[in-house]
């Protein structure tokens, strides 16, 4: 794990891209895009339907034996309105049990506007002390961590480009990168990216066992 | 030569142009009338493409079947090919004034005529087998084939032991169910295994092959120079002025390359030679089709006197009356080579006349050995494949689309396809489930079938969709995704996507002949602008490299230790060969050679290991993965290697001291299977299968994906499958095609058994003389990729970490 200070406060990105606020016995998680896979089967493309148990099951071995109590997802938690009736019985159960264990605060992510599930509720927005816990980063100066746009970002090594999902860290804001299973990403050079990028941003790559600090003059943008 | 072939315009035809008629041609119009399929294996020229069209021409004109219905197909794999086919086979119909209606069918064809060709057929259609499959899945595909008579299929033997062949072998048993009484004629140029080349043609007993030998022996020689041949390197620089000269003296000359970056460099080359204001061409497969098709006319008009071309003008279209081919670089594999012999000379009865001309020092002693192969008649040989499964489930769909069926009959129909005669039922339902939804048996998958089954046991698509999309995704040529090149308003041909992202702004590189300055991309367009700079910064892209096949590397093998030979090669090979000997040892005939040395790397030292195995590319490539894997275990840190035909070169971070524990062979092959799941190229082949399959789209209407997003995307869906289905067909697909790609695993027990306890290490300060053709091999294979790049973020973390004095 890597340590960020994000406005005197200290938090924790691990290598799967969970965000831990250890102080409040908080994991912050992005992106889950929970039944993507299945997603695709009405027009004829049978993707392996396996990816929301996956994404599920490393949002909890990630979570476990970190003395957590609060577990905030970002947003796009589901990928389409249909997204929890389509659930096979195994990533249900998963799904239970995480909300049973822990405190769930669930954002309204942009693909779930229509989505209504029982004893569930989307919020806007989440504030603790003075950060503010969205879906999309907003052009204001409030301190703010959110998802929405799965960030990647690519570094040139003197044999190849490497490109890997980050953490953007810029001034107020800290963009998480996605963590369902079939997500793709935004290259943080995407104009899309461009009002909470500067000279003062860090990323976090994530690697299949470590995270690499760089500044945003040693990215490729 | 003959007697006349009683098809009387055609006996006309033949004699007001003064021309004979060979006996295997009316050989084959006799078979064919007495109901044979016919494999006619003969050289380029000849008479071949004629023979194929006589048992159809004949059956037109003599015994006029009723018109307006599809008499004769022709199936080639080259779109060019048909439209010189049928270019020549009018010329009799037009000269004659016969009422016989030719078209051709491709990717080309606009879907005016496509519409014209379906309600009006053309007694012959000449087509590819990507189209072919396009038209059997139409729902009038059993009226429009109805009364099929004769198929021809040329250049057969590049089909066989292919996807495509798959593809087009259980079209043709499809054909054969719709219209039994069809007769088949196979043309293939020679091959090794002839029989193989009939079973794949057809399944009947009346099946025969007509073998025409070679009548003239080709003249080939090795360019003799002045200068000297280079260490390494593809480009063949050194030579370019003396292949001017050679150009100069003949009339119509092309010059082969292997990869479109050597076209472009050699042709560019030429240009700044010339003085005498030759007109040089150059054609290759990115260069838009328009410029291709103006090189094409201008050469079959003599208006030319040069081309410099890839693959994209091997196969036996007849451009002109070329009387000199020059092959830069090793051909590679010996029939390839012949085959380009063959595009000069383009007669029977006339030697043909080719010039090799080697690019480094390796490839001087693999032109000689072509020469000795082509001498002794060896061939090379392929591997037989099976039927691929990701194949059979496109085909399925296609059969859907066309109308309903009955499983068991689409079985029996499959396993009449030479490639599926072992495919059980189990795993032909398998596939079925597959296709109709995934097969996961989930029921929110099952609405959305693609195949359902109605009471009568019949399966057919749900919807029209359904054809829509399969007509978009037919074919099994998965290729990366283009970009195209715009200069202003015009576009010059298409890039690799990868080529362009190693680009900055401001970047030359070759392209189209010229130099051009890479500017940015905007709407999948690649926006290049002219330069005055005559050196470019970035060569060119490279792509397209053949592998060397495995007979070829034998002979480079004994040459090699023909220590009394040596002296009759060119004086810097001898002094090459001699140095080595010196400096460190020569590859044994039995045994290895094994040299270790420090070398810096891009400001970084690196120690360098290097086995001279001589067992070909893919053997190369499959010990290099499976040696830097237990480097990695041992702690050496392998950052990457090069595999070539001849040898492989390993760097690591730290220095190997014990070179037998890494070539122990146990361990190596127990590591091998678990190696292959992480290999990039398992996860290419799975992409490959996917796309095949269906299970991912090339294109969705309206929304083009770029190739990127493919990729990213199948990795995942990879990673998914092989922990909850490691069983799954398109899982067993990548597999096999990796394990027949790249491993080359008999081969490479063969030569553990050969080197053991026989390996000669030689710890060197510096790089030996054989080393150096290796190190300057730019074809570089990532390791394990992740591991790799751990390596690299941490180097570069600490890199920026002392810089700011931190570490």
């Amino acid at each position: 794990m890597k340590t960020i200070i994000f406005n005197k406060h200290k938090f924790q990105i691990s290598n799967e891209g969970i965000l831990f606020w250890f102080d409040k016995q908080i994991a912050i998680i992005s992106d889950l895009h929970l039944e993507k896979g299945s997603s695709f089967a009405h027009s004829g493309q049978f993707l392996p339907p396996y990816d929301s148990e996956e994404t599920l099951k490393k949002l909890s071995r990630g979570i476990k034996n970190q003395n957590i109590k609060k577990v905030i997802l970002l947003g796009d938690t589901f990928h389409d309105e249909n997204a929890f009736n389509r659930m096979s019985e195994k990533a249900f159960f998963l799904f239970n049990l995480l909300i049973k264990k822990y405190e769930v605060i669930f954002i309204l992510g942009n693909h779930e506007n229509k989505l209504k599930i029982d004893h569930i509720n989307l919020l806007n927005q989440y504030v603790i002390d003075d950060i503010h816990f969205i879906h999309q980063a907003l052009q204001k100066s409030i301190f703010q961590i959110s998802g929405h746009f799965h960030p990647v970002a690519t570094i040139k090594s003197s044999i190849k480009k490497i490109t890997a999902k980050c953490l953007l860290h810029t001034n107020n804001h800290i963009i998480l990168p996605s963590f369902g299973t079939y997500t793709g990403g935004l290259n943080i050079n995407d104009p899309a990216l461009k009002p909470f990028v500067n000279n003062k941003s860090n990323v976090y790559m994530l690697t299949k066992k470590s995270i690499y600090k760089f500044t945003i003059r040693e990215v490729e943008i | 030569m003959s007697d006349i072939l009683k098809i009387e315009p055609i006996d006309n035809w033949l004699k007001k142009n003064n021309w004979t008629i060979y006996n295997h041609q009316i050989e084959t119009l006799k078979l064919s009338e007495n109901g044979y399929d016919v494999l006619l294996v003969a050289p380029t020229g000849g008479g071949k493409t004629l023979a194929g069209f006589l048992p159809s021409l004949n059956d037109l004109i003599n015994n006029k079947p009723k018109k307006n219905k599809l008499h004769t197909l022709y199936i080639s794999p080259l779109k060019a090919l048909t439209i010189d086919v049928h270019r020549n086979l009018t010329s009799p119909i037009e000269d004659q004034g016969l009422d016989i209606r030719v078209e051709t069918r491709t990717g080309d064809t606009s879907a005016y005529k496509k519409n014209r060709q379906k309600v009006l057929p053309p007694d012959m259609l000449m087509t590819t087998p990507e189209s072919l499959a396009l038209l059997l899945s139409n729902k009038e595909s059993k009226d429009y084939f109805k009364n099929l008579r004769y198929l021809v299929i040329d250049e057969i033997h590049t089909l066989v032991n292919t996807k495509r062949g798959d593809l087009l072998s259980l079209n043709l048993s499809r054909i054969n169910a719709i219209s039994p009484v069809c007769n088949r004629i196979g043309l293939s140029a020679t091959v090794k295994n002839k029989n193989a080349v009939l079973k794949f043609l057809t399944s009947k007993k009346k099946a025969k092959t007509l073998n025409v030998e070679e009548s003239s022996v080709p003249k080939i020689d090795i360019l003799e120079t002045n200068n000297r041949v280079p260490w390494s390197g593809h480009m063949a620089s050194y030579a370019i002025k003396d292949i001017y000269q050679k150009i100069k003296k003949s009339s119509l000359t092309i010059v082969f390359v292997n990869t479109r970056a050597q076209a472009e460099l050699v042709f560019n080359k030429l240009w700044q030679e010339n003085d005498n204001n030759l007109r040089i061409a150059i054609h290759h497969g990115s260069l838009e089709k328009e410029i291709r098709r103006k090189v094409e006319s201008l050469m079959s008009l003599g208006k030319i006197d040069c081309v410099v071309a890839t693959s994209s003008l091997d196969l036996g279209i007849d451009w002109g009356d070329v009387d000199l081919v020059v092959q830069i670089g090793s051909p590679k594999g010996i029939s390839r080579f012949l085959q380009r012999i063959g595009r000069s000379n383009h007669r029977f009865d006339e030697p043909s006349n080719a010039l090799l001309v080697p690019s480094n020092r390796f490839e001087y002693l693999e032109c000689l050995s072509a020469i000795n192969s082509i001498k002794n008649k060896l061939l090379d040989e392929t591997k037989e494949k099976k039927g691929s499964l990701d194949v059979l489930a496109q085909h399925i769909l296609g059969v859907a689309c066309s109308g309903p069926f009955k499983v068991d009959e689409l079985y029996n129909q499959v396993i009449n396809a030479w490639p599926y005669r072992n495919l059980t039922k189990i795993k032909f339902l398998e596939v079925l489930e597959f296709v109709k939804n995934g097969g996961y048996s989930l029921r929110h998958y099952e609405q959305y079938s693609k195949i359902g089954v109605n009471k009568d046991k019949f399966y057919a698509i749900k919807n029209k969709s359904v054809r829509n999309r399969y007509r978009l995704n037919v074919g099994t040529i998965v290729e990366s995704y283009m970009l195209k090149v715009k200069l202003g308003n015009r576009t010059l041909g298409q890039v690799e996507e990868w080529f362009i992202e190693g680009l900055n702004e401001g970047d030359t590189f070759l392209f189209s002949g010229r130099v051009l300055e890479y500017q940015s991309i905007s709407n999948n367009n690649v926006i290049v602008k002219s330069t005055s700079h005559t050196q470019p910064k970035i060569p060119s892209y490279a792509g397209g490299r053949l592998p060397l096949s495995t007979e070829l590397s034998i002979e480079v093998r004994k040459l090699l230790n023909k220590k009394q030979s040596w002296k009759n090669y060119p004086i810097q090979i001898n002094e090459w060969l001699k140095l080595q000997s010196k400096f460190s040892n020569l590859p044994p005939l039995n045994g290895l050679l094994v040299e270790t040395f420090p070398r810096l790397m891009r400001g970084k030292k690196r120690f360098f290991l290097i086995c001279y195995t001589f067992e070909g590319r893919n053997a190369n490539q499959t010990l290099g993965f499976l040696m830097s894997k237990k480097m990695q275990r041992i702690g050496y840190k392998p950052i990457s290697f090069v595999a070539t035909d001849y040898a492989l070169a390993i760097w690591s971070i730290n220095e190997v001291t014990e070179v037998n524990i890494i070539l122990n062979d146990d361990l190596m092959l127990d590591d091998l299977y678990e190696w292959l799941e992480e290999t990039p190229l398992l996860k290419k082949n799975f992409r490959d299968a996917a796309i095949i399959s269906g299970l991912i789209e090339r294109s969705i209407p309206g929304q083009k994906k770029t190739g990127k997003q493919v990729l990213f995307n199948s990795d995942l869906i990879f990673n998914v499958l092989k922990k909850h289905e490691p069983k799954h067909i398109l899982l067993e697909v990548a597999r096999e095609d990796s394990y027949r790609g790249l491993i080359d695993l008999d081969r490479l027990s063969e030569f553990f058994k050969r080197i053991e306890k026989n390996i000669t290490h030689e710890k060197l300060d510096r790089i030996s003389p054989l080393a150096v053709p290796l190190i300057l091999e730019i074809n570089r294979q990532t390791i394990d990729k992740s591991e790799l790049e751990e390596y690299l973020l941490e180097e570069l973390e600490n890199e920026m970490l002392s810089e700011v004095g931190l570490n």
